[in-house]
Order: structure tokens, then sequence, then C-alpha cells
């Protein structure tokens, strides 16, 4: 990481070949638009370039550090009203989905830790998960969801906390 | 354990699922770095928080985002390393297009800025039936702003990023250098609240040795009513 926020950019290409299929298909998830995806990627991308966010090893892996910055990037963006018109990746959107074609042996072993980790989000029980990805992948905030279900934030909090915990336990094999 | 404590304590999972507002957070961050409690909390959760973005199906991004990107890094890279070999002439000893005198007076108070760092980047890249050219951009007008003009069949495509707000009802302009004067090239921008913005060039760019943006009334004008703000230099 080093060497590309030293400026060198063969390294910075490696970086985006790595993560930048990632990044993308993250913020495509939340935003629901492939043009709007690629700006935000490109501001994330950009901002590692520049050198404006500073990897920290001890905060976790490059791909965990470069996903971060683009949903922050992306709740910016769905915050600022950038995006006009909240479409998730649904039916509506399979006509503009183009799943990612090469299947190396990294991408096999993606692809089924991505299956682990959506079996373990669909393992909470409903009202665990509808918060965790109004909040994770909608970008809204704990207020917002605690008014578009009509209850009460402390609730819409505690089952957060709750659905992250069941997740961890169910992705670290720890029993309850 | 603290009422201080309490009070932060159910906010671990909203922090880790960007639920938070920015205040928020910020109160947040400040309170887990002196609470070992909520670190311990957060250390403990964040396991499953990073594991969400990586649910996501896979969608491969566009070849394009990539050759963009690239253009920018490679750009900014040549830049960079010019910058750091002091033997090479300097952009304002390097000759200038002829200019309108009171354009050019303009262009002259841009490159004379004392003290002010001016964003040197004249990059030709790609071939072909093609090439993409990186804005001189006016670092007092624009610190962080950069931008591209990928030229095809002469026509123009300009991306900018970084760019300010051209202000209360104006907007930024496109001028293409012909002849011995600065002439409309037909096309009007502006820039979102994260200062990207493009603007397809109508003009013909044919024998155009340089394009430049000033900031206009909104509608537009004649001439150029001030120093640009970023130029493109074809030839």
């Amino acid at each position: 990481m080093h060497v590309v926020q030293g400026g060198d950019p063969r390294a910075f290409e490696v970086l985006y070949d790595r993560h930048g299929g990632a990044a993308f298909s993250l913020a495509y998830r939340m935003v629901g638009k492939r043009a709007v995806a690629e700006d935000i990627v490109q501001e994330a991308f950009l901002s590692i370039w520049r050198s404006k966010v500073r990897y920290e090893r001890e905060k976790g892996s490059v791909r965990t550090w470069v996903l971060g910055i683009v949903h922050h990037r992306t709740i910016d963006a769905l915050r600022r009203n950038l995006v006009h018109e909240r479409r998730r990746a649904s039916a509506e959107g399979l006509e503009e989905r183009q799943e990612a074609k090469e299947l190396t042996d990294v991408e096999a072993a993606r692809r089924e830790e991505a299956r682990e980790v959506r079996a373990a989000l669909q393992a909470l029980p409903g009202e665990q998960s509808r918060v965790i990805e109004l909040a994770y992948y909608g970008g809204f905030t704990h207020t917002q969801i605690a008014e578009m279900l009509d209850m009460p934030v402390g609730t819409v909090k505690g089952r957060m906390r709750l659905g992250l915990e069941k997740m961890r336990r169910e992705l670290t094999g720890e029993v309850a | 354990m603290s009422r201080d404590h309490e009070q932060y304590e159910e906010n671990v999972g909203a922090y880790l699922l960007g639920a938070l507002t920015e205040l928020e957070s910020e109160v947040f961050e400040r309170h887990v770095a002196s609470c070992p409690i909520c670190r311990q909390d957060f250390e403990h959760l964040r396991v499953a928080a990073e594991a969400l973005p990586r649910a996501v199906e896979p969608v491969e991004p566009p070849a394009s985002l990539k050759k963009s990107l690239m253009e920018v890094v490679n750009a900014e890279a040549k830049q960079r390393s010019q910058a750091a070999a002091p033997a090479r002439k300097r952009f304002w000893q390097r000759p200038f297009p002829r200019l309108s005198p009171a354009f050019a007076a303009g262009m002259a108070c841009l490159l004379l800025v004392a003290g002010v760092g001016i964003g040197v980047g004249v990059a030709n890249i790609g071939g072909g039936n093609g090439k993409t050219v990186t804005a001189l951009v006016d670092r007092s007008a624009a610190p962080m702003g950069t931008a591209t003009l990928k030229v095809s069949d002469n026509h123009g495509v300009m991306k900018v990023q970084g760019m300010p707000q051209p202000g209360d009802n104006r907007v930024y302009e496109v001028w293409v250098h012909r002849g011995d004067k600065f002439v409309p090239a037909g096309a009007l921008f502006g820039v979102s609240r994260d200062g990207s913005g493009s603007a397809a060039i109508p003009s013909d760019l044919k024998g155009v040795d340089t394009v430049a943006v000033t900031r206009e009334a909104q509608g537009g004008a004649d001439q150029p009513s001030e120093q640009p703000v970023m130029s493109f230099k074809l030839a």
C-alpha cells in the first residue's frame, strides 16, 4: 500500500485489479445504477491514490479497507441525494447486471465466502436482517429506519446489534 | 459500568453498519477511544459487519472504469515526476498558443500567480482514433480540481472532478482557440455536489490548439470574462 500511495501507477493498477470488482459490486448493490456506482468507485480509488485516506494494517486487510472506503462514499452519495432513485439490484436491475465471468481459484473461494455470509444473513430472524440490510446496503440511518418501520430507535439499534452478534457466531462457528 | 458507557453501548451495531450520522459517528469514535468495554464490543462485532460487503453478488465493472482511472493516475504520476525533475523546463517557460489580448492577459495572470501551486498536466494518453488530454488547472481557483478531455473524431468529451461550484447563477463554459481568438465551444456545464461534471463539446476540434474553461453567467458568454480555471493543450 505504501507503494501505491507513494505514487507508483503499476502498484495502483494491481490494487484496482484485485479489489475493483468487489468495490464496484458493493457500490452497485447499494445504488442500483451502474453509472453512479462507477463514479463512486472512481472517486474512492482516486482518494486512495491521492493518499487522502491512509491504510492502517492493524485495522484489517487491504480488501476490507478498500470496501470500507467505498461503503462510506456510497452512503455519502445516498444521503446527499445524488442517487435520486433508490433502486436495489433486484429483479428490475437484472438486465444491467453482468456477472463476473472469470472464475479463478481466488474468485471461487470468494464466491464460497459470499454464499456463507449470505446464508448467515438469511439465517437471522427477519426483523434483524431487515434493519441490517436497510442500514448497510440501503445507507439509511437508524432514525430513518425507525421511521420506516414505525418502531423506536432503541429497538432498531438493538436489532442491529443482536443481528450482528448472531452473524458473528454463525461465521466463526461459535456455539451460543 | 458508567452512564456514559451505557449511553453509547447500544450504538456499536449502528456504527458498524454505517447507520449513525456523521456527527454521531464522531462522538462514538471519541467514546470508543477511551472506553475499553465498547472497544472490545466493537472488535467483537466487527467480524460480522466486515463480512457484509462480501455477501454481494459479483458484478463486472466496465473496462472503461479502469481505463479512465488509469488515465488520471498515469497523468498525475507524470506530473509528479516532472515536478520532481528540476532540470526540465517549467510550464511557464514553454511556448503558449497565441491568444486574444484580453484572454491572453487572463491566461498570463493564471500562470503568474505568485506562490500559488498550479496543476500542470499535459499528458496525451492512448492513441489510434482518440487521445485523452489532462487539464492544466489553476490551483488558486480549483485546489482539488482535475479534468480530462477525450478527443476522438475531432469531437471532445470533458470530465471534471473535485471542482468548486461555479457560483450562484453561473456555469462553467468551454472555449476553443481557433485562428487567433477564443470562441465559445457550445458547451456549458455545472458540477454536482462532489465537484464532478462532464460536457460534450459539439464544436469541431480540428485545428484547435487549446481548449479552456471559464466561469460565466447562466446562459454563457460570447467572450471569456475571466481568466480560465483550466485549459487543455491539444497541439
